[in-house]
């Protein structure tokens, strides 16, 4: 009789502990600048790849956008953005760490960073990252529309995408090569047509510039969305865990 | 004497109230190249999503726009009644239709809309808008994205359009021709550019169309802003009260 009321006790504890803690969910926290990070409505059509990445994973994931506008590796930590990261970092979580844009700026005190400190920083957030037992990913800076006069897409990050490769093979940190990738997407766009994936607006176009807007660095929707689709491949091809929990596709009329 | 001092504070403040705009709703109704999408469906996008973004506080855009729906459908479920319940003086409602009105395809009989019913219909909208005080805006259907072999693009709408023309000048409707509009922004892209407007998807681009996408019709985010954009300009052209309530950058309300 005791025996079976301790039994059924504990198997009703267990049922409300099952619908009353929530199942572990996956964080994936992204640490960057303005080409990652989450905007106003004031600033649309400017979009972070970080906007529609949050849209690509099912129930189970979490995309927690932390990144932020003219943030370097450096005024990250400084200003106290890298910290409730960590403290909040469990088991399992993924940090996407996607710097260099301003860290490269020279000009800009306080977020300029050379090679040296991009790398001692790089790896700071990797092994605090580790140190929370969660899985860091390094990711090399998405390409700038630049092009020479044949055409060609320059290089713009040379020293700073070397030093994201670098620190990856050096601590085995899984990489994705944005850099390269968005290279090449904006090749195939071409100096004209790849205007169509950045924040450029005519004048008179949108509400938010009324004189119009041409910026070769931050994305409109479609930059972003193709970019944050560049990072989903690299993260299948890198047979990361999250990769099971991609979204179920969206049933399409026959 | 306190109570003149009451009175004119009172005066005053009401002076203040009456500056400020008054709150008004914008009615969207349509179809789903209009509506609004959730995040498992993007990156599809109906042109009234991004179109909420374009206004000031003082302006809720109530996206009521619905996938497949045809005039007939949208009133025959109670759709339109519910907003002509609820419609207020100074609304708007912005009305755009066709896509579906004009399926003659047998599956689609349950939508079709023949061209008389369907201008019956439109100016059903107009006059019960119009009976609330509010403010009737006829949308001529945006283009499907078909380009004839010299690469010039096609009109898809004809018959509906010119519907929409009979109505709006029949019964002084101001009109936005979106149909004209949106045919002269494709053809700026051309016939393979065009393409990046809609949902085209290769295979294992997007989780959500992992077959990948060929559809002439409906939106991506891009090309639902750009529409979005079209019918914002179109607004601007009638010069109606609500071009007033545009959003207005930070930057520029300082000087």
């Amino acid at each position: 009789m005791n025996l079976n009321r301790a039994s059924l006790l504990t198997i009703l504890i267990c049922l409300t502990m099952a619908f009353i803690i929530p199942p572990n969910k996956i964080t994936i926290y992204l640490v960057g600048d303005s080409t990652t990070s989450n905007k106003e409505v004031k600033a649309f059509p400017e979009t972070g790849w970080g906007m529609p990445f949050t849209y690509f994973f099912d129930s189970t994931i979490v995309v927690d956008n932390r990144a932020k506008n003219g943030r370097s590796t450096k005024s990250f930590i400084e200003e106290g953005l890298w910290k409730p990261v960590l403290e909040k970092l469990k088991d399992g979580d993924y940090v996407f760490i996607q710097f260099g844009h301003n860290d490269e700026g020279k000009t800009k005190v306080g977020r300029y960073t050379t090679p040296e400190e991009f790398r001692s920083n790089l790896i700071k957030y990797v092994i605090e990252t580790r140190s929370k037992k969660a899985l860091p990913i390094l990711i090399t800076p998405v390409a700038r529309r630049m092009f020479d006069s044949n055409g060609l897409i320059k290089e713009s990050h040379p020293i700073y995408s070397d030093v994201v490769k670098e620190v990856a093979k050096q601590l085995h940190v899984p990489l994705i090569d944005l850099d390269e990738k968005s290279k090449e997407l904006l090749q195939k766009f071409g100096p004209e047509n790849s205007k169509w994936l950045f924040n450029y607006v005519e004048a008179g176009e949108h509400p938010n510039y009324p004189e119009g807007h041409k910026d070769d660095t931050h994305f409109n929707e479609l930059g972003a969305r193709r970019m944050a689709e560049i990072v989903l491949e690299q993260v299948k091809e890198l047979h990361l865990g999250i990769a099971e929990h991609i979204r179920p596709p969206y049933p399409t009329k026959k | 004497m306190n109570k003149n001092g009451l009175l004119l504070c009172l005066l005053l403040l009401t002076g203040f109230i009456s500056q400020e705009k008054k709150y008004i709703k914008v009615y969207l109704i349509g179809d789903s190249t209009m509506c609004p999408y959730e995040p498992k469906q993007f990156p599809i996008h109906g042109w009234g999503m991004p179109f909420a973004n374009f206004f000031d506080h003082s302006v809720t855009i109530d996206n009521r726009a619905r996938g497949g729906r045809s005039t007939r459908t949208f009133i025959g479920e109670g759709r339109w009644q519910l907003i002509a319940d609820s419609l207020k003086e100074g609304d708007y409602v912005f009305i755009q239709f066709g896509h579906n009105d004009e399926a003659k395809e047998e599956k689609y009989k349950e939508r079709y809309t023949s061209v008389p019913d369907y201008t019956t219909n439109l100016i059903k909208f107009v006059s019960e808008s119009r009976a609330k005080k509010a403010i009737p805006v006829i949308v001529t259907p945006v283009t499907r994205m078909s380009f004839d072999a010299a690469g010039k693009i096609k009109e898809t709408h004809v018959e509906y359009t010119t519907a929409c023309y009979k109505v709006a000048s029949e019964y002084k409707v101001p009109l936005i021709d979106l149909d004209k509009k949106s045919r002269d922004l494709l053809q700026k892209y051309g016939s393979d550019n065009a393409r990046l407007l809609f949902m085209q998807l290769e295979p294992d681009e997007h989780p959500n169309y992992p077959a990948g996408l060929k559809d002439n019709t409906h939106f991506n985010e891009y090309g639902a802003r750009r529409i979005a954009e079209l019918v914002l300009q179109g607004l601007r052209e009638l010069n109606l009260d609500l071009v007033k309530r545009i959003v207005i950058p930070p930057s520029k309300l300082q000087k």
